[in-house]
């Protein structure tokens, strides 16, 4: 009978088979519910367990027994294949099998076997196979004509843009293109651009690094060294406290709470300090709420109490941090009635986070955006450093600063990608660093000093993308460039992530050139298609949108936030007419007259449609060969694909491979950290196994051990900046603080014969970032066990930047007058990253009209957990499109009532600048009463009017909404131009 | 033989719905058919909000089934309630009966015209040849008899749901609690496998043959 | 393998002697009101761990926050619910579950068994009415076209309906063991379907049925003498165009009941703007759906019984819409008078001998 069927098809005696294979697979695969069981044996079992569960199945699906082997074909001819691919939505980096059967992505299956994810994922990661059907994407280059867009061909497309580029570029000079990069490129791609731009003549560059992590990136690094995530998110299983201050990991890194949840079972207290009760927050022992901006008054509170009780870590602060004394003194003026008016936290809260984080050592602390986007995020996450400095917390696993990062390459991108002051590996503009990269690249010094204006112009830092918008619409001569910029090209960036959206629409309107690189260009096509009433169109305006591969449809590499690369494999061949990146740089290069230069030194390799384009192993190579400053050199495409072929063999506490080999290659993975996470100094060859925890002195150099860097000198005001005596990495020759290694260094303390003759030619005038043998970081770890960068201390004070020690500053539009007359900002700056910016005259300004009456609630933004960035990408994915169908504001029930508001009602959402947003309102306590908080994924409205048909054809995304910086205000950081996102200003009524 | 159940675990879930779309994914389940959701209790009060995941828990004494006017619904080896969609008349009845919203269907019920009902199999697939492209089609993978566990409990962001034996499960989750010292509440767990006021239950509901 | 040999051992450790899950805390609620009223907060300050609260909400059907749109996504557990009759309250869902499947089928096919089989036995017992007197081959219009038409759909549809909808409730009991799943399955998605359209087209004719008829409807002359003599069973029961026992009927049966049935079956249907189709209101829905239907069609069977077999000529009646004079005199007196005496007029409608003509023919 027909219902019995199933039972019959499982009976019999493939029954018992089936049913024993199934139960201990069931066994396994639950072990590893619990990362405290053994994840191994699961594989094992669950490979017996296939195989006898497919046995009784021969229907042309996929099956994993088959697919393991990598390929197989089905018994009707069926070509399977399995390629791991890493989650492009963020900096978790959970890797993912993609089953390709003939060409189509037809499955995609959790990888258990990562260390970093076991299989686990988020709505987005879980939702990652759509990528395989892209239907809401640009399917071919197209073209602006009279207000719609209409398809080309790539030729013209390509012709016509570089002819555009290069008319701009000898009218107003090459600083007039401003390319917007993307830190959804890979490590391979990001690096090309820069040196794409470069080679273009122009700093002016920038991708989304600057609208997210940029203040913790110069401010962190500022404070020890490097300007990224110290520990990693498996380490913080080992955590005994872990403070979470301005993240929502659960809705923005979600995978990572995997690992303290986890730790949370073993014991660790978490607390959440967030102006919402976030998802996060809901799974924390103390939820802390802070009025928004208000960082430093509480951290600084925190500190209080840990200096009155002295738990501070005296030895740690003596032996390795600098200023802690003038910290302190700033510190100890931030009494409990202080910090109570400024951020609304009473004495009783804050004793006891301050408390539960000295107690619990080590103690991590988390911050992410609610940190860093403020005009002052540059001193916020200073302060949380210097938190965990005086707890002696940073070098220590289960410690650390554990900054989590955002887009999937966010971080590869900023250490090696299209930054407007720095080149690859953040070697700075000056001309000793172009002639590293020169080297590197295969180029001539002086060729490529030619392309730019002037040397003056190619060692100055180019403007943001954050400013994007004043650079087009300044007057010339109030920006510190020669002309204004025309042309802009984003190449993997939305625009509604960037503020100030009414005026960026007057920017999208005046510009000649505007060139959209992207799989979904369709939120910048259609801001730049809509018509505004009375605002002026540039008549000679050409609007461009050529289609891009996705991360799935290339191979490369990607830096997660712990800093481990993880290499991808090409899922499926660009769907449509898309090209990757790389080919579309190498194309458009080709056409603007530096084809040959820009892959000198690079292998071309046959791409779509056998067009030639850059290959991504050679791309990593060069990387390798020039990124000595942050350890991206040892990261090759060998070893990293090893990595990801035996995920199973890296642990997922500690991250190291005990032993191994890898089948294929026969390359021995044991104690190679897992993904090398950098710095992975010296060639490939020394092979250093990566770093796991920056900074920590309790294993050796070529362990992955470390300290702080000695990037500032050796003494300030004739106070010792050097690590103090037995301070120093496990088993290194110098026991005491020493500067950093050069030629000199090396030859004073005898150990210049260590190099061999090779070495030593390459080493001759060189230091431990220029040498490109890598004989110097050879020499320093393997033979001495000392750090190539020296060992210093941290600074506490960074006496550099605007405020050397951390200092709370109101934001520039906030609802506190009072509190403005006590913690007003900085003064305004004229050329500041070629900028007039604003800060204490538009505060007053802002006090003066009293718009903290006309605008009583302080607006935040942030992150939704189905959605990403911009969101269009998300937004055009059906299975996470119908869990958010509309954007919403969050507001307060008793706010909410004030002003006769019910729940999804339509409000608008009014704020200084004009901009009025139509949202529904989502009336929930998460917010305080004087509070809001709307999403910023979406895009596609303007101020309530859809803009459907400004959408290319077709490639408009499922959901569209108000995005919220249609309405966000000016406001920047003093060190970074981070945009202020977090803290703005509105009014909310019922939409009439 | 292994009895299937689900545990979501309250005081893991953070409402990250990597299972809903896990499982439309895996399923290709089109849009406004939710095998699976995730409801927020509490949302937004401070030390009272807790999320959990939520899709047919293959009852017991599935009441689902009992309604159904042409009993479509059978149950397999492992306990795994399914139906057959070839059978199903689109009554609705089953989401009236199922105490967890777990049935849904594809259209809106003008005239009664719901379409067949959907929902989740435990990723088990239906009556029809496992793995076959009918299968496929009505009720998505089946994974089980690819001895593998449901997409969405394997892919859960922080392993907060469980889906597989209601022992083994039973047992995870007890080391949890064990450890953490708290949130022992096996959420529907007394609804969907405990004691049924129903008195024809008390011979439990056998399997067809 | 490596690395997690610790991790393993807690867990084998645990697996050995795993604690009973109670004794891993106390998350049993006190009987104290107070206690029970604490909300989760309050509950964690002096209780740490005890989640009580929470579940007790779940176990309370609130609906909470859920971010898809759909209707009733936000509640975890239906809410409880006790139909009239049950012992207690249980889930919603078990509890209709309990009751359709239960009292509804049980009584409500008991009822139609017992209606059906009472039918059969007063017609063997006593046999159909006849009327006495011969035929005086005089013919009134009894019924219009238009009110036959009326009639005969609403007769029609309501067949259907009730085959149709008794073929969901008791067909996996009775039909299904004939046919088989496959079969049934068509017949009954075959019914539902038909039983979804056919519904709103009966209550239409309803409507339209009530017009025509309610005039004669109303209590008048003779009805408390109708029932005082049975109806005719204690000798000669006066009645006007509608007899008491149909003026029931059609009070009753037809507008009580059709308008209950025809309403929840709207309801059912999904028809009826501005409700909100939810699964609690769906069962209240079809538990009187089905009540009324179960009721209705037992009447409706004694109806037609009336109609067919139980009375001589009341057929016709309704067929051709022409009655002998003797038939109306005998069974409608007071009506016969009117029209003998003119008030009422012998044949109304502008083409009524057309039909009578034809129909008389037959069967007279
Ligand atoms: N689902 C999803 N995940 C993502 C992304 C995404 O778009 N979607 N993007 C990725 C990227 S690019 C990034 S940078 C990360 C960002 O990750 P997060 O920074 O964790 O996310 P946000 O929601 O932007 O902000 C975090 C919290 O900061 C709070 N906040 C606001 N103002 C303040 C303040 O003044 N002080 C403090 N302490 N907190 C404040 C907000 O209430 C919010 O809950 O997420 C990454 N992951
Ligand atoms: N109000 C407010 N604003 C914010 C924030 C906030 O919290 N509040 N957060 C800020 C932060 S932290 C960030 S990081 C930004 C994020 O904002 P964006 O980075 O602007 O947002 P995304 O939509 O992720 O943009 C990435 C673009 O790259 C495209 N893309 C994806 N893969 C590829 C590829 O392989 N090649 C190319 N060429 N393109 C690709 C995508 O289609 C998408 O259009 O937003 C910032 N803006
Ligand atoms: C008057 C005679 C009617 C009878 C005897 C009748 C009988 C029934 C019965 C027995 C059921 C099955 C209930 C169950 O199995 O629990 C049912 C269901 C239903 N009836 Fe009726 N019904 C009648 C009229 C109507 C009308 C007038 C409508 C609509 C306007 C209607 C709409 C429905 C609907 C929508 C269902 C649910 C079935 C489904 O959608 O699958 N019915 N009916
Ligand atoms: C096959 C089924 C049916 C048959 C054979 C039948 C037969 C009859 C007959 C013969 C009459 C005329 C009685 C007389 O002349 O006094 C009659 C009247 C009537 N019938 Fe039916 N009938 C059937 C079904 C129904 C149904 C389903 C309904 C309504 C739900 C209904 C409602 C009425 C009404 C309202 C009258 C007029 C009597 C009054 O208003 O009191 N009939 N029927
Ligand atoms: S978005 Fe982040 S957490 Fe989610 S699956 Fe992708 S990498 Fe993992
Ligand atoms: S959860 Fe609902 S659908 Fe699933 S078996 Fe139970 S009653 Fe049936
Ligand atoms: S909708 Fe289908 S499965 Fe559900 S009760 Fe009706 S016939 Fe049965
Ligand atoms: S078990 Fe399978 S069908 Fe059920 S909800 Fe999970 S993924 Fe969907
Ligand atoms: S995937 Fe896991 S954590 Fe995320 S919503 Fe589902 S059950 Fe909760
Ligand atoms: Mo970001």
């Amino acid at each position: 009978m027909l219902l019995t069927r199933k039972s019959n098809a499982a009976g019999g005696s493939t029954s018992a088979r089936v049913s024993s294979g199934l139960s201990s697979s069931l066994a396994g695969s639950l072990a590893r519910a619990l990362p405290t069981m053994d994840r191994r044996g699961f594989l094992k079992r669950s490979g017996i367990g296939i195989g006898a569960g497919i046995a009784a199945v021969q229907v042309g699906l996929i099956q994993k027994a088959k697919a393991a082997d990598g390929k197989a074909a089905g018994a009707d001819g069926r070509k399977v294949e399995v390629r791991r691919t890493v989650c492009t939505h963020c900096s978790v980096g959970c890797a993912s099998d993609a089953i390709v059967e003939n060409g189509v992505w037809v499955r995609q299956e959790p990888v258990f076997d990562s260390p970093i994810n076991l299989g686990a994922h988020c709505a987005k990661g879980a939702a990652l196979r759509e990528h395989g059907h892209g239907e809401h994407r640009l399917k071919y280059p197209m073209k602006l004509v009279n207000g719609k867009y209409q398809r080309i061909s790539w030729d013209e497309a390509l012709n016509e843009i570089s002819a555009r580029m290069l008319s701009i570029k000898k009218a107003s000079g090459p600083d007039s293109v401003f390319f917007v990069g993307s830190s959804k490129h890979n490590n391979e791609q990001s690096a090309l651009l820069r040196k794409f731009v470069s080679f273009f003549g122009t700093n002016n560059t920038d991708h989304q690094a600057r609208i997210c992590h940029s203040t913790t990136v110069a401010g962190v690094a500022n404070t020890w060294g490097y300007g990224a995530m110290t520990n990693s998110y498996n380490d913080m299983q080992n955590s005994k406290a872990a403070l979470y201050i301005g993240s929502n990991a659960a809705e923005a890194h979600p995978v990572s709470m995997l690992h303290m949840l986890h730790a949370k079972e073993n014991g660790t207290k978490m607390i959440v300090v967030d102006p919402r009760f976030t998802r996060t927050a809901a799974k924390a022992d103390q939820y802390i709420r802070i009025r928004s901006g208000t960082d430093i008054p509480f951290l600084w509170g925190l500190l209080y109490h840990i200096f009155k009780n002295g738990w501070e870590d005296k030895k740690y602060i003596n032996d390795r941090v600098y200023g802690m004394d003038k910290v302190r003194e700033e510190v100890m003026t931030w009494t409990p009635e202080k910090v109570e008016e400024a951020c609304g936290v009473p004495e009783a809260e804050m004793y006891k986070a301050a408390e539960t984080m000295a107690k619990n050592r080590p103690s991590t602390l988390v911050w992410c955006m609610g940190q860093t986007q403020h005009s002052i995020g540059n001193a916020m996450v200073r302060a949380s450093c210097i938190v965990q400095l005086a707890l002696g917390n940073i070098g220590v696993s289960g410690g650390g600063a554990n900054i989590f990062r955002g887009h999937d390459n966010v971080q590869g991108a900023t250490d090696v990608g299209p930054n407007p002051d720095s080149l690859p590996g953040y070697y700075g503009l000056a001309a000793g660093s172009w002639k590293h990269w020169c080297a590197v690249w295969g180029v001539d010094y002086e060729w490529v000093k030619k392309q730019y204006v002037s040397q003056e112009m190619m060692e100055k830092s180019g403007t943001t993308v954050s400013r994007w918008v004043d650079a087009v619409l300044e007057k010339s001569e109030h920006i510190d460039q020669d002309n204004t910029v025309k042309a802009m090209v984003f190449w993997g960036h939305a625009p509604n992530s960037q503020t100030r959206g009414l005026d960026m629409k007057k920017a999208f309107d005046k510009l000649d050139l505007l060139v959209v690189i992207d799989p979904y260009p369709s939120a910048t096509a259609a801001m730049a298609a809509m018509k505004v009433d009375g605002q002026e169109l540039n008549p000679n305006r050409a609007v461009y949108l050529l289609p891009a591969a996705t991360q799935f449809e290339t191979s490369g590499s990607v830096t997660a936030s712990n800093r481990s690369l993880q290499w991808r494999e090409k899922v499926i061949e660009p769907l449509f007419e898309s090209r990757t990146d790389h080919m579309i740089m190498y194309q458009l290069a080709q056409k603007l007259g530096f084809g040959k230069e820009l892959v000198a030194k690079i292998k071309l390799v046959p791409g779509k449609g056998g067009m030639m384009e850059p290959e991504p192993e050679s791309m990593l190579e060069e990387i390798n060969r020039g990124s000595w400053t942050i350890g991206y050199t040892g990261q090759s495409p060998l070893r990293l694909k090893a990595h990801m072929r035996n995920m199973q063999m890296f642990d997922v506490k500690t991250l190291r491979c005990k032993s191994g080999k890898d089948a294929e290659t026969g390359y021995d993975l044991s104690g190679d950290y897992f993904g090398l996470p950098w710095p992975c100094y010296g060639t490939p060859e020394l092979k250093h196994p990566g770093s796991p925890n920056l900074y920590d002195t309790s294993k050796s150099m070529m362990d992955g051990g470390g300290n702080f860097r000695a990037n500032f000198g050796v003494e300030k005001d004739g106070v010792n900046l050097l690590a103090e005596d037995g301070s120093c990495s496990k088993g290194s020759e110098i026991t005491t603080g020493y500067p950093e290694f050069d030629h000199i260094l090396l030859k004073k303390l005898g150990w210049w014969d260590d190099l061999t003759e090779a070495e030593k030619k390459a080493a001759e005038g060189k230091n431990w970032k220029t040498d490109l043998s890598g004989g110097i970081q050879r020499v320093c770890m393997q033979v001495h066990g000392v750090h190539p960068w020296g060992n210093a201390k941290a600074r506490a004070v960074v006496w550099n930047f605007p405020d050397g020690v951390p200092l709370h500053r109101e934001p520039i539009y906030g609802t506190r007058p009072d509190l403005v007359a006590k913690y007003p900002t900085h003064d305004d700056k004229k050329a500041f990253w070629r900028m007039p910016t604003l800060y204490k005259s538009l505060q007053q300004k802002n006090v003066e009209e009293k718009l903290y009456e006309k605008f009583p609630i302080i607006l935040t933004s942030g992150r939704l957990v189905e959605y990403e960035g911009g969101g269009e990408e998300t937004r055009s994915n059906p299975w996470l499109a119908e869990l958010q169908q509309e954007n919403f504001v969050e507001i307060n029930p008793k706010a909410a009532s004030a002003r006769g508001i019910r729940n999804n009602d339509y409000v608008v959402v009014s704020t200084p600048t004009g901009a009025r947003l139509k949202v529904r309102a989502l009336v929930t306590q998460r917010v305080g009463e004087d509070t809001a908080f709307i999403p910023f994924h979406f895009s596609g409205w303007w101020q309530g009017k859809d803009m459907i048909d400004s959408y290319p054809e077709g490639a408009h995304p499922i959901v569209r909404g108000e995005a919220v910086n249609t309405a966000t205000t000016y406001g920047y950081d003093s060190v970074t131009m981070m945009q202020e996102t977090k803290t703005t200003i509105c009014n909310i009524e019922k939409w009439a | 033989m292994a009895r299937m159940k689900f545990i979501c675990d309250a005081e893991r879930c953070i409402e990250c719905n990597s299972c809903v779309t896990a499982c439309k994914n895996e399923h290709e389940v089109p849009w406004g058919v939710n095998r699976r959701r995730v409801v927020t209790i509490n949302d937004g009060m401070v030390g009272q909000e807790k999320s959990i995941s939520v899709a047919c828990m293959h009852c017991s004494d599935a009441p689902c089934m009992a309604v159904c006017p042409v009993d479509c619904f059978y149950r397999t080896d492992e306990g795994v309630v399914l139906h057959d969609k070839d059978i199903c008349i689109g009554c609705g009845y089953c989401s009236y009966a199922c105490p967890f919203g777990a049935p849904q269907f594809p259209s809106n019920g003008a005239f009664g015209l719901r379409g067949k009902m959907d929902k989740c199999t435990f990723c088990a697939g239906g009556p029809e040849e496992n793995g076959s492209k009918a299968e496929f089609e009505k009720y998505g993978r089946n994974r089980l008899a690819e001895g593998k566990l449901p997409a969405c409990a394997e892919m859960c962001s922080t392993k907060a749901l469980l889906g597989g034996d209601g022992d083994v499960i039973a047992d995870i989750f007890r080391t949890r609690v064990v450890h953490r010292g708290k949130g022992s509440e096996v959420w529907g767990w007394g609804t969907a496998y405990g004691q049924s006021h129903n008195p024809e239950a008390k011979a439990p509901a056998k399997e067809k043959s | 393998q490596s690395g997690s040999q610790t991790a393993q051992g807690t867990v084998q450790d645990a697996a050995t002697a795993p604690p009973p899950m109670t004794q891993a805390l106390p998350n049993v609620e006190s009987a104290d009101i107070r206690y029970l009223q604490q909300n989760q907060a309050e509950r964690t300050r002096v209780q740490p761990g005890n989640m009580a609260p929470v579940y007790r909400q779940i176990k309370e059907g609130q609906t909470h926050y859920s971010s898809l749109p759909a209707l009733e996504a936000g509640m975890l557990i239906q809410p409880h619910a006790q139909f009239p009759g049950q012992a207690r309250a249980t889930t919603a869902g078990e509890a209709w579950r309990l009751y359709r499947n239960g009292p509804l089928t049980l009584y409500g096919g008991w009822l139609i068994i017992v209606a059906a089989v009472g039918i059969i036995a007063f017609y063997f017992v006593f046999g159909p009415l006849r009327t006495k007197e011969p035929r005086t081959g005089r013919l009134i219009e009894r019924f219009t076209s238009v009110e036959r038409i009326t009639h005969w759909t609403v007769a029609i549809s309501f067949l259907v309906l009730a085959f149709t909808g008794l073929l969901m409730l008791f067909g996996k009991h009775v039909v299904l063991p004939l046919f088989g799943h496959t079969l049934f399955g068509w017949i009954a998605y075959a019914c539902k379907t038909v039983h979804n359209f056919v519904g709103p087209l009966f209550a239409v004719a309803l409507i339209v049925m009530f017009a025509i008829f309610v005039r004669d409807n109303f209590p008048g002359r003779g009805d408390v003498d109708w029932v005082k003599n049975l109806g005719g069973a204690r000798g000669h029961a006066h009645a006007g165009r509608f007899n008491a026992g149909e003026k029931l009927w059609f009070w009753g049966g037809v507008v009580f009941l059709g308008v209950i049935v025809s309403a929840s079956g709207f309801v059912l249907d999904m028809l009826v703007p501005g409700i909100l189709y939810t699964r609690g209101n769906m069962q209240i829905a079809n538990v009187i759906h089905l009540v009324a239907a179960v009721l209705i069609f037992s009447a409706a069977l004694a109806h037609i019984y009336m109609g067919t077999l139980g009375t001589e000529g009341a057929y016709q009646a309704m067929r051709t819409g022409y009655v002998d004079d003797a038939w109306a005199k005998e069974h409608h007196d007071l009506w016969y008078d009117d029209i003998q005496s003119g008030k009422v007029p012998r044949v109304r409608s502008k083409d009524g001998s057309k039909p009578a003509a034809t129909s008389t023919t037959k069967t007279v």
